[in-house]
């Protein structure tokens, strides 16, 4: 290019790209700096939005009425220390004895409907690997994919290679206990209809598809599924395929639509069929209001308290800095050069 | 090996070499595909990803779609290939268009149109004017009688004058009829890529007679890619075709460059592998242990008891490909991206462009940019480079009268008019020589001025100056030059022509008078190369003296001297001259040697001054880059006086008492090797003192030294700042870069003429300027600038920015890598150890690929200071030369941050998205865009200057994050069906977004505050002084005067600052070459000992960070 410049002038000056703002590099900028200032307002305004916040946010969950209760010891004849591990499990793996277990619940503070009954399951990894994968989400949305198992091992086929359907760890481990509320010997209505997402109804699961061949092998998981409802309907299935992302969770049950006044006695019959012993899980029984930012979850409101708080802390800590210690900014004797070449000049 | 091509034979000889094809590809269509990939799968980066896009294939182990690593794989891929077949497509068409050029050649002895690539060897080819050379000719016969014809050597050697090539005796008055039947041979030697050099013979079978064994030269050649001009026609024989031609030949493709940058990344790349093969084995073995401790009793998944023999692989392997995200697969492309537009913004400066002759600054090697903001060393040509090659004859001493040195200009002094209206015989004879001893072509325009075309700008200058003095050379016909002298016309013939070889340092020519037939043998040269042969009883003090006296002034010198030649003498000399001129071998130097007995006993007529003056702004350009703490060495042909006046005059060194000069001089490996020893001493003694010393050497000792006392020279080189080498050759200029190498320094070369191409090629970096010595320089470099002036911005504002900019692009893709990678590991202490992955792979693919890439891109646009106050500061390029923004700790800063980062995503996420809402799809989505809004920001609290278009590159990609989401959330067969919308009604998401981002930016802000105000940077405090606006005291503005270093220090920088206390850190206070002195006097010579570089180059790099 240069050689065709070196020869011409008039056509090297109309090859040149016009002047641009981009091309000098030369686009208008602001250069914000960290002035004391500055730095200390955005402290300062950290602290006046996120304590206020906090406060209401932890005050919501604070309103939020809770009760859990821990069953899965105490809905065992077999206690722990006494009893080895797999004698419990054999216990709870028996389909033939009767697993009824009666619980007693007081209502502390008088809660307002919606009022969420979930269960609990500690140290279960609904996130394991080998868990997680084990599902065929194509099986579930379209009548025709029923064969597809590949992803589902171990549990895809029947012994005479029939596909199961749903298939996967997720859905032959499915959740069964089940529990039944009554206050002052009046039953009381669980509302177990929508507690799973309208979207996963509609479009996840098909209400084509119908289980077929499931919980039919020797080892059997949790819970059978009805074959005569279509898989869009079996609400209980779609909240547990939604797996839970930490080893606690907490899958709703049902929602209760009525009032529960203070100090109500609510009796809680379950049928507690859910192997947890051989894993030391543990399984609870919640009974939950919600607020608008959700359960009893103070931890966003400390945080935002804690993070004001250090921020106000910050920001005085500059203040004081800034009062009692201050540096000029830009100030060029800070620059060495200069500073050696005045030293050299004085020696 | 010897080459015999049978002229216009077309049954010989035409399978043993290549027909004329030109190919510069790299590729056909059908090995493109296998020998692209091959060459990209070289690189270990892109095995290590194809390794791990293989595994990703196998499902039991992969935690993600395969796609995630095969989409950005084949997109980076793709993007390296098509750039590649581009390249290779354009060279085609070039290649093509040359190929297919139609050209005259002779088959049968009739003239045919043929494409350029079916000319074989042997073949007679016809040029017309204006032509291009196909491929390399021996020149058979022209449209000149005297068997002369001109070309334009442009593309070969960049020169732009006229050469002439001759026909060979032999072909001398063969008729046009004649041409194309003539047969013979020559004889020649194997291709090379010498375009100075044709040691040939030719043979022409009868019956063209003369079964003489004529010489060829490169006189003789019309070389592929010149042009024919001012001649209706030539013809010749091609002797080399295709790729073996000269130009053909010297087409090497140049080693790529690696830039220290570069380097550094690499290393970092490195460092995270290991690490994370590091956690890949500890993960491992974890998941392992906890399989078989927990996972057992987990019934509901089912492990089998019975694994395969590769169980225990299967984990670790799992956590391999969960952290090979850890590598950033886009910053080869970033990088390469970034670089092309640094590369542009250097083309694009209007700046940098060279008024005069409008060329702008040209940025060959698109890829070492950083390397600019990195210099350590720039060594530097001086004629043509620091000086304006504009040749203008100044003053003359002739027979011991000076003229000129009054006004300075001997063209306009009276006496020196007087003395040619007198009709002086001396002064009458000088302009002679002036006029005559040369090989300038005068060319008359229409108009009838004259013009003169030469290869030495010093010998248009003498033409030039003695037109003026009435002693006009006014045309050339072949071999008979008309002098025109006071309107009365001269004939001379010039009989030989002894050339200017830089061994022989003088040329010379022999003319016959055509009116009285004396034989002069009429000579210039250097002093040396004139002076020792005067004639016995010649005083030539005076010239001595005279030429002390022209030096010192810094001005060329070129003495001038005659003599009267016997007939006989002549005719015995001249066939000796002829036998010479036709051996094969050896030839340059028995021509030198007969030379040699025909120039001696000369009378010396005077000597000639000729100014080259300094380009414009060298003083300050020096200066400047100086304080940038960049060490600057002149490498010249030019003698030593000569050269320190110049560096004087430019502030190389420092007059005296603050400057001082050490010479090493001296003819034998003693002198030299004492000379060196004092110099040491004293550079070793004075070095802590605030003094300017620099070292001259000449070539001569340069040589010794370089061979016997390389260490000690070694040392000296590293002492020093400032170096005057002269009389050096290219190859010793390409010595003394590779030793200034060979330190681990970073050199630039800088220089205009072919004698510089091979310092420049092995430079780091080497800068050409495009000037009056031919574009060879600027071709081999890779950058080329107009002036020497535009060094001081292609450094301070081009490279500076770059390094920047790099250091900020690859550490932030690295941090987003880690931050991601670390969340992926923090998840699988929650999963049971078991390599499951929280993202989903159309989140973790466009993450690398689209949300991190593109706000960092726009950080080319960034300018910590702006240009001015840098130009004003050159200091603050120590932190680039130093390596401070991109070294180990600088990095460590970033993987802290990373780390803080991850931990502050995950815990507010998987806390704040607990019991109820810990679905895994919510918590994943939660944890991504806690991610992206973080980045978000780090992106915006480092950026220093915020143009409109980083504000639409980082907050536009936080909407574009969304907008993606969204569209993919809507889509019922994806895994995040919904999501995006449920989690974008929910308050507690957004309030999580705005805790995520104060958690993890206040605390890098408050440290950042802190540092910036407490414990600030130059560049630091460089930025508030630019903010608070008003004048920049310290050291002025150095733009237009302060030649001399006293002026630098400002009255301001005697006071001493307040808080000179713990919480200052003298980060500038040793100067750059406090490294240097690290290995002063304690130990002197163990500098090649590993250890110590090892030493030197960690000092260099992490001086106090």
């Amino acid at each position: 290019m240069s050689s065709e410049d070196d020869s011409s002038q008039p056509t090297s000056k109309s090859k040149k790209p016009k002047y641009s703002r981009f091309t000098q590099q030369e686009l208008p900028s602001c250069k914000p700096i960290l002035t004391p200032g500055l730095v200390i307002g955005i402290l300062i305004c950290f602290a006046i939005v996120f304590v206020p916040i906090g406060l209401i946010t932890f005050t919501a969950t604070e309103n939020v009425v809770e009760i859990v209760d821990r069953y899965d010891e105490d809905c065992i004849p077999l206690k722990s220390p006494d009893n080895p591990e797999n004698e419990r499990v054999g216990y709870i793996r028996d389909a033939g004895t009767n697993k009824t277990c009666i619980r007693t619940l007081i209502i502390p503070k008088k809660m307002k409907p919606p009022i969420y009954v979930y269960y609990q399951l500690d140290n279960f990894y609904q996130n394991h690997r080998r868990y997680v994968k084990s599902r065929s989400d194509h099986q579930l949305r379209y009548p025709s994919h029923a064969s597809e198992t590949k992803t589902c091992e171990p549990e895809a086929t029947t012994n005479d290679n029939q596909p199961i359907v749903p298939c996967g760890l997720i859905a032959w481990s499915l959740f069964n206990d089940t529990y039944r509320f009554s206050r002052n010997n009046t039953s009381l209505e669980i509302n177990k209809k929508d507690i799973a997402w309208h979207s996963e109804r509609t479009r996840k699961f098909s209400s084509q598809v119908y289980p077929k061949n499931f919980q039919s092998g020797n080892l059997i998981g949790g819970a059978k599924l009805d074959e005569t409802k279509p898989l869009s309907e079996q609400e209980d299935f779609i909240v547990w395929m939604r797996t839970a992302a930490l080893p606690t969770f907490r899958k709703l049950y049902g929602r209760i639509e009525t009032d529960l006044e203070a100090y109500d006695q609510i009796t809680v019959i379950i049928q507690n069929n859910y192997n947890t012993y051989s894993f030391s899980g543990k399984k609870k029984l919640v009974i939950s209001t919600a607020s608008w930012i959700g359960g009893k979850n103070d931890y966003l409101g400390k945080m935002y308290m804690a993070v004001g708080g250090t921020s106000l802390l910050l920001a005085i800590i500059f203040t004081f800095l800034y009062l009692f210690k201050p540096r000029p900014l830009g100030d060029p004797t800070y620059l060495s050069w200069n500073r050696n070449r005045a030293a050299v000049r004085e020696s | 090996m010897k080459r015999y091509v049978y002229i216009n034979d077309d049954s010989l000889a035409q399978d043993l070499y290549c027909d004329n094809r030109i190919s510069n590809r790299k590729y056909t269509i059908w090995n493109f595909l296998p020998k692209n990939l091959w060459e990209q799968f070289s690189r270990f980066m892109n095995q290590y990803f194809l390794l791990i896009a293989c595994l990703q294939l196998w499902s039991l182990i992969t935690p993600v779609n395969p796609a995630s690593t095969w989409g950005p794989l084949i997109f980076i891929f793709a993007v390296s290939a098509t750039k590649e077949a581009w390249d290779d497509y354009n060279r085609y068409l070039s290649d093509k268009k040359a190929n297919e050029k139609e050209v005259w050649i002779v088959r049968q002895g009739i003239r045919k149109l043929i494409q350029a690539q079916d000319i074989h060897v042997g073949n007679i080819v016809w040029l017309r004017e204006n032509d291009e050379v196909p491929c390399d000719l021996v020149l058979l016969g022209t449209a000149d009688p005297q068997g002369i014809c001109y070309v334009e050597t442009a593309a070969l050697d960049g020169e732009t004058d006229l050469k002439t090539r001759l026909i060979p005796s032999a072909c001398m008055g063969i008729d046009v009829e004649l041409l194309h039947k003539i047969k013979g041979v020559i004889e020649c030697p194997t291709p090379d890529k010498d375009i100075r050099r044709f040691d040939a013979n030719m043979r022409l079978f009868p019956p063209f007679l003369d079964n003489d064994v004529c010489p060829l030269t490169i006189k003789n050649t019309l070389l592929q890619s010149c042009y024919l001009r001012n001649t209706e026609w030539a013809c010749g024989v091609a002797v080399y075709t295709g790729n073996e031609t000269k130009l053909g030949m010297s087409r090497g493709v140049p080693e790529p460059k690696l830039t220290a940058v570069d380097a550094m990344i690499d290393k970092l790349t490195g460092a995270i592998f290991v690490f994370q093969i590091v956690v890949v084995i500890v993960l491992g073995i974890a998941g392992n242990v906890w399989k078989d401790t927990e996972a057992r009793k987990l019934w509901y998944v089912r492990y089998p008891t019975e694994g395969p023999w590769y169980e225990l692989l299967i984990i670790p392997l799992r956590f391999e490909l969960l952290c090979s995200i850890m590598i950033p697969i886009s910053i080869k492309v970033s990088l390469d991206l970034v670089k092309g537009l640094y590369a542009k913004f250097i083309d694009w400066d209007d700046q940098m462009v060279d008024v005069e002759t409008g060329t702008r600054s040209h940025a060959a090697n698109t890829a070492i940019s950083e390397d600019l903001g990195q210099v350590e060393y720039i060594l530097t040509d001086k004629t043509g480079t620091l000086t304006e090659n504009k040749m203008i004859f100044k003053r003359c001493c002739i027979s011991g009268r000076f003229y000129g040195n009054e006004n300075g200009d001997a063209l306009t002094d009276a006496q020196l008019l007087n003395a040619v209206s007198s009709g002086s015989t001396d002064v009458i004879q000088f302009l002679k020589i002036m006029a005559i001893c040369n090989t300038v072509i005068p060319v008359r325009s229409k108009s009838g001025d004259i013009s003169y075309k030469a290869q030495s700008q010093d010998e248009e200058a003498l033409v030039r100056a003695a037109a003026r003095l009435h002693m006009a050379f006014v045309n050339k016909n072949g071999n008979v030059l008309d002098i025109s002298f006071n309107a009365s016309l001269v004939r001379y013939e010039v009989l030989d022509i002894l050339e200017f070889t830089s061994d022989r340092k003088r040329m010379s020519v022999v003319v016959k008078d055509c009116q009285s037939g004396k034989i002069f043998l009429l000579s210039k040269g250097a002093d040396e190369a004139i002076l020792p042969h005067a004639y016995a009883g010649q005083q030539i003090r005076t010239f001595a003296e005279a030429v002390e006296q022209y030096a010192q002034l810094g001005l060329r010198t070129l003495c001038l001297a005659w003599r009267e030649l016997d007939h006989d003498e002549y005719q015995e000399w001249a066939s000796m001259f002829k036998e010479a001129n036709s051996t094969l071998v050896d030839r340059e130097w028995r021509v030198a040697e007969v030379c040699q007995r025909l120039e001696h006993d000369f009378e010396i007529l005077g000597v000639a001054a000729i100014e080259d003056r300094l380009q414009d702004g060298v003083p300050e350009t020096i200066e400047t880059l100086r304080k940038a703490g960049i060490n600057f060495w002149m490498l010249t042909g030019d003698k030593q006086n000569t050269a320190i006046q110049i560096a004087l005059s430019c502030n190389f060194v420092s007059p005296e008492p603050k400057g001082q000069l050490l010479m090493i001089n001296g003819k034998t490996e003693d002198e030299v090797c004492r000379s060196l020893e004092r110099v040491l001493l004293t550079m070793r003694i004075t070095n802590s003192e605030p003094k300017d010393v620099a070292f001259v050497v000449d070539g001569w000792a340069l040589e010794i030294a370089l061979k016997h006392y390389r260490k000690a020279f070694t040392e000296l080189a590293v002492l020093s700042r400032t170096a005057i080498c002269c009389r050096v050759t290219p190859s010793q200029k390409a010595q003394l870069v590779e030793l200034l190498k060979s330190c681990e320094y970073r050199t630039l070369a800088i220089g205009d003429g072919g004698n510089d191409v091979r310092m420049i090629q092995q430079a780091d970096i080497g800068v050409g300027i495009s000037g009056r010595e031919g574009l060879q320089a600027a071709r081999a470099a890779d950058y080329s600038i107009g002036k020497f002036r535009f060094l001081k911005r292609l450094i301070l504002v081009h490279g500076r920015y770059s390094y920047n900019r790099t250091a900020f692009l690859s550490q932030y893709s690295f941090y987003k890598s880690l931050l991601i990678c670390f969340i992926q590991i923090f998840f699988s202490f929650i999963s049971g150890v078991s390599g499951t992955s929280l993202f989903n792979s159309v989140s973790l693919m466009a993450y690398n690929v689209f949300y991190t890439s593109v706000p960092v891109l726009v950080s080319v646009l960034d300018k910590d200071l702006s240009e001015r106050t840098v130009m004003q500061h050159p200091q603050i390029l120590f932190y680039c030369q130093a390596g401070r923004l991109l070294n180990p700790s600088t990095f460590a800063g970033w993987f802290g941050r990373s780390l803080f980062h991850a931990i502050v995503v995950f815990v507010i996420s998987i806390h704040s998205y607990a019991f109820e809402k810990s679905e895994m799809e919510e918590v994943s989505m939660v944890a991504l865009s806690g991610c992206i809004w973080l980045q978000a920001f780090v992106v915006a609290l480092e950026t220093n200057s915020f143009t409109i278009l980083q504000h639409i590159a980082i907050w536009g990609n936080l909407v574009a994050f969304y907008v993606i989401n969204w569209i993919v959330s809507a889509l019922p067969s994806s895994g995040m069906y919904t999501i995006m919308f449920r989690l974008c009604k929910q308050p507690s998401y957004w309030i999580t977004m705005i805790l995520i981002v104060a958690a993890g930016m206040g605390p890098v802000l408050a440290l950042k505050y802190f540092r910036y105000t407490y414990r600030s940077s130059k560049i630091n405090i460089l930025q508030q002084a630019e903010r608070l606006g008003g004048p920049i005291l310290s050291l002025g503005n150095i733009e237009p005067q302060s030649r001399s270093l006293e002026k630098d220090l400002s009255p301001l920088s005697i006071s001493q600052p307040k808080g000179r206390n713990s919480v200052y850190e003298p980060l500038l206070s040793d100067s750059p070459n406090a490294t240097r002195r690290s290995f002063g006097p304690g130990a002197p010579f163990d500098f090649f000992q590993p250890q110590s570089r090892l030493a030197s180059s960690y000092t260099r790099n992490c001086k106090d960070n």
